[in-house]
């Protein structure tokens, strides 16, 4: 009798905390969703309003008069070229550095991480300078170079270490079967790290979707992406509230289907291993 | 290389590893067609990292292998033409059982209705037809034991490698697996590399076996003839459960006659074997007796050679066909296998009989038999 009391009450705790944590992540985007179909004076009224008229007068305006449409192209393709491009290149490097151990390899592997380490901000400066240079200013291409830099260090490690897991006479065993090397990774060690190389693609996915500090300074007006686009709600004349938390709605939306469409896969990606 | 055909020639083979550990030492092995040889020795002898030679994992630090009289140093291990099976099977997760067995087809390009026809000839040969449609991790440990060697077969390669495949096997399924194999080999013919830490495994499958030591073959021979007539200590002692008795004794001469001789027993030495040991007199030698050889002398009739020796029984371990009597001769351990009829009670001294044309002598100092 005890036990199964003690017991309920670990369970009703464990209800009541993972309650509260989701109403402290999810707080900032109701707000956001709330202001969103507010109008612009129950937006700005203090304290805030909880009950009110819904509106989507603000979704109507920004879709009509903005280019928002636009800026989400420009932040589709930056995010999906650059996913592509870590993904190959990330699997591949983490793979050879996984499996091919040779001198200084971990000194490689370390490296890329510590690049991550960098605050974006030194890097800013130099980048544009070379982005300039090269022409590439204001297209989608200095973007997706410039994501690979932190991306590519994430996606190799995340690889990595998925690929260790693997246990190494899988491919040996395909070697004798009649693979090459790079017929055994195509083969044997990428559909077996597919769902971590699903879930480490989501998040960089994510990552590049809505960056905006380098977006800012690298684009101007033809590449312009979603997150900087919404800022373009904040004039001299004033803060379009209605219109910046619907522009911020509309961005999120993409990420979430997609999130919630390979969810399976990233939950089974990030405990790869440990699942087995 | 006329007469009978070499399928595998390991030439001063070596293998140091990058930390510069040397796991093999200048092996030289010449493997005969369809035979059945093991590789047998305790965990850490580098009979794996031969195996893993031949197969073209392991990169050859010195030394060549010739598959077929190719030389195949150079060669990726798809080029070998080589089957190996794996302890852990090392079966592909992501594919059904089929294409697994399959997966060696394909790579090769071979047409897919052959393809069906050999996988289906392969599993109807293991009895694992019913489980084509399954996927690794629903079979269990003997199954999936079945399709390891399924995909090995499929191929008809010119040599099987195996690198101790039934050690993750509970005992019974592992002595079934065994004959299983062996039956394999007759019906196949087909030149067996087989890697094993187990002497019984060893023993009852090899045609041959090599025995090997912190990577250096101390002997290579038929079963039979490695467990009577061991080169040295570590072979005699390896081979064999419960394992060779070794005493520490001297040799003697007294009246014509030599003996095997310690402060606690004084054997006679066959007359058959006296010139062999004639050179040993006086000598510091490690006397050696199998278990089986020693008899409880209630038991059994006087035969010629047969020598008393006295000792203090420890442990009774009756085995069902036999008891493993554990005595103490003055300093030494002594293991016998003796009738299960027998009287023997621990802390009890009793009489045994050695058959003394079984014994063997070993040099003290280097331990090679004499
Ligand atoms: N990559 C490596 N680097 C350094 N030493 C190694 C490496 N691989 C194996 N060794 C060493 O080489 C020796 C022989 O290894 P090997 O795997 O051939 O042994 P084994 O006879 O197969 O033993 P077991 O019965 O345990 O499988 C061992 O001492 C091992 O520690
Ligand atoms: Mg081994």
């Amino acid at each position: 009798m005890d036990r199964f009391l003690t017991e309920k009450v670990k369970k009703a705790f464990l209800v009541i905390a993972t309650v509260a944590l989701f109403v402290f992540i999810l707080f900032p985007p109701a707000v956001l969703f709330l202001t969103s179909i507010k109008t612009e004076l129950d937006a700005l009224s203090f304290p805030p309003k909880w009950f009110f008229q819904p509106t989507l007068k603000n979704y109507a305006a920004i879709l009509k008069t903005s280019p928002l449409i636009g800026y989400a192209v420009n932040s589709l393709i930056v995010a999906s070229l650059n996913t592509i491009a870590c993904v190959v290149i990330g699997s591949m490097a983490a793979y050879s550095l996984a499996r091919y151990k040779f001198k200084g390899s971990e000194n490689i592997a370390f490296w890329m991480l510590s690049i991550r380490m960098m605050p974006p901000v030194a890097a800013i400066i130099p980048i544009y300078i070379l982005m300039k240079n090269v022409g590439l200013l204001d297209t989608p291409w200095c973007l997706v170079i410039t994501y690979l830099t932190f991306n590519l260090p994430f996606v190799v490690w995340m690889m990595k270490g998925f690929f260790e897991e693997i246990p190494r006479e899988l491919e040996e065993s395909a070697f004798i079967d009649g693979c090459s090397p790079l017929n055994a990774f195509i083969r044997i060690a990428l559909p077996l790290v597919a769902p971590g190389l699903a879930a480490t693609a989501i998040l960089v996915f994510i990552f590049s979707w809505n960056e905006f500090l380098f977006a800012l300074i690298l684009t101007g007006t033809k590449a312009v992406t979603l997150p900087v686009g919404i800022i373009g709600f904040m004039k001299e004349t004033g803060i379009n509230w209605g219109y910046m938390t619907a522009g911020g709605i509309l961005a999120l939306v993409p990420v979430i289907l997609f999130t919630m469409l390979v969810q399976k896969h990233l939950v089974k990606g990030l405990t790869l291993g440990a699942l087995k | 290389m006329a007469g009978h055909m070499l399928d595998i020639v390991l030439k001063n083979l070596k293998k140091k590893f990058d930390n510069g550990f040397v796991a093999v030492h200048n092996i030289n092995l010449e493997i005969a067609e369809k035979e059945f040889l093991v590789l047998v020795g305790p965990s850490g002898c580098g009979k794996s990292t031969t195996l893993r030679m031949i197969a073209g994992l392991e990169k050859i630090t010195e030394g060549e292998i010739y598959i077929k009289n190719r030389l195949v140093n150079h060669l990726m291990p798809k080029d070998r033409n080589i089957a190996m099976v794996f302890q852990n099977y090392a079966l592909y997760p992501h594919m059904k059982v089929y294409d697994n067995i399959a997966f060696g087809l394909k790579m090769r390009k071979i047409p897919k209705p052959e393809i069906d026809k050999l996988v289906h000839e392969a599993s109807e040969i293991l009895g694992i037809e019913d489980l084509l449609h399954r996927r690794p991790r629903q079979l269990s440990g003997g199954e999936r034991q079945r399709v390891a060697l399924g995909r090995a077969i499929v191929r008809k390669p010119d040599v099987f490698l195996f690198d101790e495949p039934l050690s993750n096997l509970d005992a019974k399924l592992r002595v079934q697996m065994r004959e299983e194999i062996k039956k394999l080999h007759e019906r196949l013919q087909t030149t067996i590399v087989y890697v094993t830490h187990d002497q019984v495994e060893a023993m009852t499958m090899g045609t041959r076996i090599v025995v090997m030591k912190n990577g250096v073959v101390q002997q290579v021979g038929k079963p039979l003839e490695l467990y009577e007539k061991p080169l040295n200590l570590f072979v005699a002692g390896f081979l064999g459960s419960p394992a060779m008795n070794f005493l520490n004794a001297r040799v003697v001469e007294e009246r014509g006659a030599f003996f095997v001789k310690d402060d606690h027993f004084s054997l006679t030495i066959p007359r058959a074997l006296k010139n062999r040991y004639s050179e040993l007199k006086e000598k510091e030698v490690i006397f050696g007796i199998r278990p089986e050889h020693i008899f409880d002398k209630t038991l059994t009739d006087p035969f010629p050679n047969g020598e008393s020796l006295k000792a203090k029984i420890e442990i009774v371990e009756p085995m069902g066909s036999v008891v493993v009597l554990v005595a103490r001769c003055g300093t030494s351990k002594i293991i016998a296998s003796v009738d299960s009829k027998t009287k023997a009670r621990p802390h009890v001294e009793m009489d045994f009989l050695l058959d003394m044309s079984q014994m063997h002598l070993f040099d003290k100092e280097f331990e090679e038999a004499y």
